[in-house]
């Protein structure tokens, strides 16, 4: 028998199992699939926090029509974005997060679906400045700026949120399309390429430009920063589902703002949990999650957000990889809002703020309060925790004395002096002189920022030596 | 030795008649050029008529997969399995088009086939001997036998890592992932013909004094030519079945790559092109296996 459907009135059912048996049941089981990237660490508040805590269990409906309806979740693990978008076309997933190019792409993609659209309905993490992607060299190469790789070869997955962040520093530069020999290679087979040195500079998304330099064998040259363009990751749903079942929706945002408070309420058990599922080195989570970290985990829809994937559409249609799509109309925003005013919480002053959660308390090496979290910085000491210091010397200070004392550190944490984003210390350059210690990203900014100061730049371990001695070279 | 004496006789005889035709009897052939054109056409059918036919039915049997495949997702038909999402025949077509006007794609393909063409030559090579020996010899036979049964489940794609770390530059690695492909196939079907030989054959060259050497050429590899040729074939089919994995790691060229980066960008027409690209090929590339094995084993073509 076949059955010819020329239209999309009969709706597929969401249960595969009901497809099966094809016999309706009493009580209806309802597969939920959600398509999660755990790995990438900044949609973990969407994705495999929920699931670990069973955050979506407490939130779902149980009366009403939902009364008779089971609900099975069916998490799926992916490591970039099409993969999800594939299982979500194929209704095998009704919810599904990734990053802005992939999304635009998932949307795009489902204009030509027949049975259902995809809208967007919320956010995971973002950074207004772009922070997250990053590209990284090997760290024995001789290049510390994107002008040095003229002509080498750069790969980075194409489709992702870092490939529109090298297509923008290209263009901001402008540079011709030839500059770089640009290929495209997955993170799995990119990280492997860099590390042999098959490849000059690999550029990615959360969290391996982080993630390779800790595990030392990179160093990072550009930081997505310097585009100024945020990035971000967001939540997209089935129409479909989301019109049948709007109250299950809802409560997913409950369960992401759940996840929120728990992220916030204890920064580092977050990270140490987050490795023990993900798999992600927890000083790297912290990086991007902690205090003052370089991800904001906000669900609101923020308009600069959608301006952002605006230009972005422009890039992929330049590329001839896209017709018209306006961002605009595929947002929905009313599923989240309806979550907001059900926890009594303001989503419009939410919407406003742009605040991530700072560093802040007592610095108790300088003894004095942390006046400006983003020139502040953290010692990660093994089983003592997460201290905060003022400043970077008073950082690099602390960590001589932590070391002094035998204690094991696991990492530091400072600042870019001027970007304000969260560094590893021991990859960063420092401009030392008159008292002064300011850490960078990047070789050059620590050359100029010297030279103003007429001081020097000095690596991690001279400019711990020069921080005891106070900051003299 | 003998066999290209042989074909380049006719050769060297035929110009001479030729021009003792055209000399002696210009008046006579005239009326015979239309007769001889009719029957030559019909004598070419009555030989070809059975391969006509095949090609006739193939034809046939293609032309209804793709009407079944328009049909299907023009109607969107989901019966268990979902054609709603499924490119249809005419995107794919639109696809093909745009690809061929794009110099990109020939390059694509160009690359893909040196890469097939050295990961199972080499194969061939190494493979073929390496069989032929493990099954002549047992010590051989033990010693690597185990290491190949291990290797051998290993998908390709689970080789990309350390195919990366292996080699020095990535085209060797990609090379290295086909040729890992065909050579397992190949391997294991050489020693399996090996092991088909009827000793009696083996036993009567002794008895008539042949060496070793002789045994290895004159009994062995002929009677498991028709295995080897099987396990070139098989070996081919599953070095294209490698190809998506290992052009992963080129990250810029191949079809495997193309198919790849369509799937990367949600491309369902490309991904099609994609597929059927590799399937033409790896069709067109057992074909010249198959030709091949008529050329060296005259005995068995029909």
């Amino acid at each position: 028998m076949v059955r010819h459907l020329p239209t999309p009135s009969i709706a597929m059912s969401v249960t595969s199992l009901a497809l099966l048996i094809a016999q309706p049941a009493s009580a209806e089981t309802v597969t939920l699939g959600i398509g999660t990237q755990d790995t990438t660490t900044n949609t973990v508040t969407a994705g495999v926090v929920i699931r670990q805590l069973h955050l979506l269990e407490k939130y779902l409906p149980k009366d009403g029509k939902y009364a008779n309806i089971k609900f099975e979740l069916e998490w799926q693990n992916f490591t970039s974005g099409p993969p999800v978008t594939n299982a979500m076309m194929a209704n095998k997933l009704q919810i599904g997060m990734m990053g802005d190019y992939p999304l635009i792409v998932n949307g795009f993609t489902f204009e030509s679906n027949p049975e259902s659209k995809s809208r967007l309905i919320g956010v995971a993490a973002y950074s207004l400045s772009g922070s997250g992607n990053g590209l990284v060299v090997h760290k024995d190469s001789p290049y510390y700026d994107l002008a040095d790789l003229k002509g080498k070869l750069v790969s980075v997955p194409f489709g992702s949120a870092a490939h529109g962040m090298v297509l923008k520093a290209m263009q901001d530069r402008g540079y011709a399309s030839d500059f770089f020999q640009l290929v495209s290679q997955s993170p799995e087979v990119g990280s492997t390429n860099l590390q042999e040195k098959k490849i000059d500079a690999h550029a990615d998304f959360v969290p391996f430009a982080e993630l390779l330099p800790f595990r030392g064998f990179a160093r990072k040259i550009f930081d997505g920063v310097e585009t100024n363009l945020p990035t971000f990751h967001g939540i997209v749903v089935r129409t479909d589902f989301a019109e049948k079942y709007p109250e299950v929706v809802v409560a997913y945002f409950k369960a992401v703002i759940a996840a929120n408070q728990w992220l916030r309420n204890d920064p580092k058990l977050a990270a140490e949990k987050i490795q023990e599922w993900t798999g992600i080195s927890k000083e790297v989570v912290y990086i991007f999650l902690g205090p003052s970290g370089n991800m904001t985990t906000d669900p609101t829809i923020k308009p600069a957000l959608i301006d952002a994937a605006t230009t972005d559409v422009k890039v992929l249609q330049n590329l001839g990889r896209m017709k018209e799509f306006d961002p605009k109309k595929w947002v929905d925003d009313s599923y989240i809002r309806k979550a907001y005013a059900e926890m009594k919480l303001d989503y419009d002053a939410q919407l406003a703020s742009t605040k991530n959660y700072e560093i802040s308390g007592e610095d108790a090496f300088c003894k004095k309060p942390i006046a400006d979290p983003r020139k502040a910085g953290e010692v990660w000491v093994d089983e003592a925790g997460i201290m905060p210091f003022s400043s970077a010397s008073c950082t690099l200070g602390a960590y001589a004395d932590f070391k002094s004392k035998g204690k094991k550190i696991n990492v530091a944490y400072v600042f870019d002096t001027t970007r304000g984003i969260k560094l590893f210390a021991d990859q960063a350059f420092f401009a030392v002189g008159n008292g002064d210690v300011a850490p960078f990203l990047l070789k050059k900014d620590a050359e100029a920022y010297a030279a103003k100061i007429s001081g020097k730049v000095l690596g991690f371990e001279d400019a711990v030596k020069a921080a005891v001695g106070g900051g003299k070279t | 030795m003998s066999s290209p004496a042989l074909a380049r006789h006719p050769e060297d005889s035929m110009p001479a008649t030729a021009v003792a035709e055209a000399g002696s009897a210009p008046a006579v052939t005239p009326p015979a050029p239309p007769v001889s054109f009719g029957t030559l056409a019909l004598r070419w059918y009555r030989l070809n008529r059975a391969g006509l036919r095949a090609t006739a039915i193939g034809i046939i049997s293609l032309l209804a997969f793709l009407l079944v495949w328009h049909l299907l997702t023009t109607y969107r038909v989901v019966f268990f399995v979902r054609f709603t999402n499924v490119p249809s025949p005419l995107a794919v077509y639109a696809s093909f088009t745009k690809a061929m006007h794009d110099p990109k794609f020939l390059m694509h393909i160009l690359l893909s086939c040196r890469r097939i063409f050295i990961g199972f030559s080499l194969a061939a090579i190494i493979g073929v001997p390496l069989g032929l020996i493990m099954g002549r010899f047992k010590l051989v036979h033990e010693i690597i036998f185990p290491v190949a049964e291990v290797l051998r489940p290993i998908p390709a794609i689970a080789w990309v890592p350390m195919a990366i770390m292996l080699w020095p530059t990535n085209e060797q690695s990609i090379v290295f992932i086909t040729f890992l492909g065909s050579f397992f196939p190949i391997l294991v079907n050489t020693l399996h013909g090996m092991s088909l030989v009827d000793p009696v054959l083996v036993r009567a060259a002794q008895c008539l004094g042949a060496r070793e050497r002789s045994i290895f050429r004159e009994v062995y590899f002929p009677a498991s030519l028709p295995h080897i040729f099987t396990g070139l074939t098989v070996g081919m089919g599953v070095a294209w079945v490698s190809l998506i994995a290992a052009e992963m790691i080129s990250g810029q060229y191949g079809i495997g790559y193309f198919t790849w980066e369509a799937y990367s960008l949600v491309q369902y027409a490309d991904i099609a092109l994609g597929m059927i690209a590799i399937g033409v090929l790896g069709l067109g590339s057992s074909l010249l296996i198959r030709g091949a094995g008529q050329l060296v084993m005259p005995w068995r073509s029909t």
